[in-house]
């Protein structure tokens, strides 16, 4: 018997990108472990990974190329080769480009695997050189990116490991128990050192639990409670004028603008005590170095990109970025030097291409957004959409179509995979090579194959590689090996990545860029902002060209932008749905309903296995407060409806004290097989877009519950 | 569903687990250690800290060991919680040898 480790990186979409060691026997992967020696992971994995093992070699993993042999979403399938699986897509692709163009091809994928040659980008060159309609992916954080670079600019921002510096420490709608538990042991240490930890969030979460200060606040009026902190720190004078002269544009109209939100008006918003709000808002002022984390969800509601440029605007109104561990944690993703533009290849696009946003894949579909031409096929890799895009019940019409050629390339009979014409196997990250950036800290990752790919599942590089072939492209950047691609990854020759070779980083599995030390930087003590003025810009200069996604979320395309005008200053947008702005409509639907990450899926991943169905429960759970559950008629464990105009959907009720009244939480992820009528939960979320970079708004939806 | 601590623990008590636990979920007795399913985070990370194998996962408990997650629910919540790392028991290295760890 011999026992070896690999060691390699976390795939998921996550920001903690852990160090993983796997434990070899006679060639099978017997088991996963947190890397002890890296600073971040600290020896530990999570829920959804420690037994990753067991989703490589799950009995459902999709082993060999099919075809559909039964109706659309019937799931039944025969094998077929690799080689007439590519014949048949290669000659679908190019009846179709014949018949209709190239744009009537639709590629939908995200970040199911995050790897930086196998993830976000993978299919982009391809897609673009075919002219390809872009897939548009605002999934996660567009709202807060187009924010971020209107106000401080695509800075890492804080160094997460600089939290045991914190005095103050804000998680504004970030779960980090467990959406991001390995930032935890930072804001533990800094707690140990006399920080407060203060968690903003509608329920009280695991995260929320052990703060000293859990702030519950209504879904979607985040920027109330920001604006009105600036009024009050504006007002009592709390700023750090210095800073502000210095490094800061558009003081006075940002002082005038804060006038109107008052305490009164921010506590009628979110449901926070006047009191509350001043002592938050002194506290943070008062209290250096001061930093707020914030999470994914905050952007989920019609004025989520203004929420973000408002809690970016306060650090640097109270001179917060002056001290090591103060300031704002967003996306640490920017440090590090991807070569973006090599990965995704715009200059291969023709010059106008037809761009469709991901969270409109089911009106695509079905006709609703009146495409000419219509999409003819849709090219699934790194995505579910079943699982978690709104409209779903538009999306299950669409992908029903006939005349649809759908290919799909995953690990598992997905909800969406089902829909397949063509489905085709994907490796695991055991099964493949990559390098990868995070979004939680500091460290480039490598991730060295463990096994074997198992059956003929290939890695997204080598699906293209193959495609490419089929479709006849002969240029030689389309047939570059793994080794190739991660060479060209990066840009080797910055400044962050002196002292990082490759051969160490295969080695040793992780490094750390070359940042200053945690304990001495101070990103932005002396400004240096990338934005254009290079201060930070509390009245916009980006705001002037309109609404924009991040072209890194359109296969680096920058034309067809919707461009909607933008204020150049921050202000509160209410939400689309809540019972004070749409009274009407809350008359039918009175409560508020939120889908956050649940804590054993990541994303839809897993909601198919095991052991974190076991921890999840294998139905869907949603959570009402006593007050709403009792009036109803509802009792805890027993099955329920919650339901819109838009649709319905079954689960069972969990009463806790956890949410607020008026709040019902569905943790996201499930898929239809959790579901006792089929649709989940994004049967009911809104076609909306937030004001800025496109991002959804989930946690802006209106609902009614009641017993099945 | 959560980690539990199971009967491995007694006559041990390491407290190794303790030094890896990042919500300090674990608390103790004179027997053994529990951890709190309110607060444990299902990272793992104290599984193959334990010197004797005494933690798992709930799922993959067998049915005779089943018991364990109520008892460390029920003792979790009577006892105090631990920080830090302990001296083992007595005769704990004797009985970490007799069961070939």
């Amino acid at each position: 018997m011999s026992r070896t480790t690999v060691v390699g990186a976390c795939p998921h979409d996550c920001p903690d990108t852990c160090s993983i060691l796997t434990t070899l026997e006679d060639g099978k992967a017997i088991a996963v472990r947190g890397n002890p020696d890296h600073p971040f992971t600290r020896g530990r994995l999570c829920v959804k990974v420690n037994n990753y093992q067991d989703r490589v070699y799950s009995d459902q993993r999709i082993l060999y190329p099919m075809r559909r042999s039964g109706p659309k979403g019937s799931g039944q399938f025969t094998r077929i080769t690799w080689d007439e699986a590519l014949a048949e897509i290669a000659a679908t692709f190019k009846e179709i480009i014949a018949r209709d163009g190239a744009q009537a091809i639709l590629p939908y994928s995200y970040l199911g695997t995050q790897g930086i040659i196998n993830g976000l980008n993978v299919g982009d060159p391809l897609f673009n050189k075919l002219g390809a309609a872009v897939s548009e992916r605002t999934f996660c954080d567009s709202g807060s990116c187009t924010a971020y670079m209107m106000t401080i600019g695509h800075t890492p921002g804080v160094d997460p490991e600089a939290f045991v510096h914190s005095k103050y420490i804000i998680l504004w709608a970030c779960n980090t128990l467990s959406t991001n538990s390995h930032h935890w042991p930072f804001i533990e240490q800094a707690k140990k050192n006399g920080a407060k930890l203060v968690v903003i969030d509608p329920v009280r979460t695991r995260t929320a639990r052990l703060a000293d200060w859990h702030i519950p606040i209504r879904p979607g009026t985040d920027g109330a409670l920001a604006m009105a902190m600036m009024h009050i720190i504006i007002k009592e004078g709390l700023t750090d004028r210095d800073y502000i002269d210095a490094h800061t544009v558009g003081f006075a109209e940002l002082a005038e603008r804060v006038e109107d939100y008052t305490p009164e008006f921010a506590s009628a918003e979110t449901g926070i005590p006047v009191e509350d709000i001043y002592q938050l808002a002194r506290e943070y002022a008062a209290t250096p170095p001061a930093v707020v984390r914030i999470g994914v969800a905050v952007e989920r509601h019609a004025g989520g990109g203004q929420t973000v440029r408002a809690i970016a605007c306060l650090p640097a109104l109270i001179g917060a970025w002056k001290h090591v561990g103060g300031g704002l944690l967003q996306l640490p993703i920017w440090a590090f030097p991807v070569n973006w533009g090599g990965l995704m290849r715009p200059d291969l696009q023709p010059e106008t291409m037809r761009v469709i946003n991901s969270w409109q894949l089911g009106p695509a579909l079905t006709g609703e957004l009146a495409l000419d031409p219509p999409i003819r096929s849709l090219f699934v890799y790194n995505a579910n959409p079943m699982a978690m895009v709104s409209q779903q019940g538009k999306l299950e019409a669409g992908l029903a179509r006939e005349d649809l050629f759908t290919v799909v390339s995953e690990h598992f009979m997905t909800d969406t995979a089902r829909y397949a014409d063509i489905l085709l196997p994907a490796t695991t990250q055991l099964e493949q090579k990559d390098i990868m950036f995070s979004w939680g800290h500091l460290y480039l990752s490598y991730n060295n194959p463990a096994i074997e790919p198992l059956g003929e599942a290939v890695p997204n590089t080598e699906l293209f590689r193959r495609l490419a072939r089929a479709l006849g492209i002969d240029d030689p950047f389309f047939h570059r090996s793994d080794d190739e691609m991660i060479a060209q990854s990066m840009d080797w020759g910055s400044p962050v990545m002196e002292g990082i070779d490759l051969e160490t980083l295969k080695e040793k599995g992780y490094l750390r860029l070359n940042m200053p030390a945690t304990g001495e930087w101070a990103p932005h003590r002396d400004g240096n902002f990338p934005t254009p003025t290079g201060k930070c810009e509390f009245k916009s200069t980006l705001a002037a060209t309109g609404n924009f996604v991040v072209p890194l979320f359109r296969q680096g395309y920058n034309g067809g932008q919707s461009g909607e005008p933008v204020d150049p200053l921050p202000h509160y947008i209410a939400p689309n749905e809540s019972p004070a702005s749409a009274p009407d409509l809350a008359g039918k639907y009175p409560l508020s309903l939120i889908s956050p990450k649940s804590h054993a899926f990541l994303n839809s991943n897993y909601g198919n296995l095991p052991a974190q169905l076991a921890q999840a429960g294998e139905e869907q759970a949603v959570i009402l407060h006593p007050s709403d559950a009792d009036v109803r008629g509802i009792v805890a464990g027993t099955p329920i409806r919650i339901f819109n105009d838009r649709g319905v959907f079954e689960a069972f009720a969990t009463v806790s004290q956890d949410v607020m009244p008026g709040v019902v939480v569905a943790p996201a992820g499930y898929w239809q097989r959790s579901n006792r009528r089929g649709p989940t939960v994004h049967a009911l979320t809104p076609p909306a877009f937030a004001d800025l970079g496109r991002a959804p708004t989930f946690s802006d939806v209106l609902v009614e519950v009641a017993p099945s | 569903m959560t980690y539990v601590v199971t009967d491995q623990c007694t006559g041990c008590r390491y407290t190794e687990c303790v030094t890896v636990c990042p919500v300090e979920c674990f608390h103790l007795d004179d027997e053994m250690t529990y951890i709190d399913p309110e607060n444990c985070i299902d990272c793992g990370g104290c599984v193959p800290a334990c010197p004797v194998g005494a933690i798992q996962p709930a799922y993959l408990l067998p049915p005779e060991q089943q018991k364990w997650i109520e008892i460390n629910r029920r003792r979790a919540a009577e006892t105090p919680v631990i920080t830090s790392r302990l001296a083992p028991l007595p005769g704990a290295d004797q009985r970490k040898m007799a069961l070939g760890r």
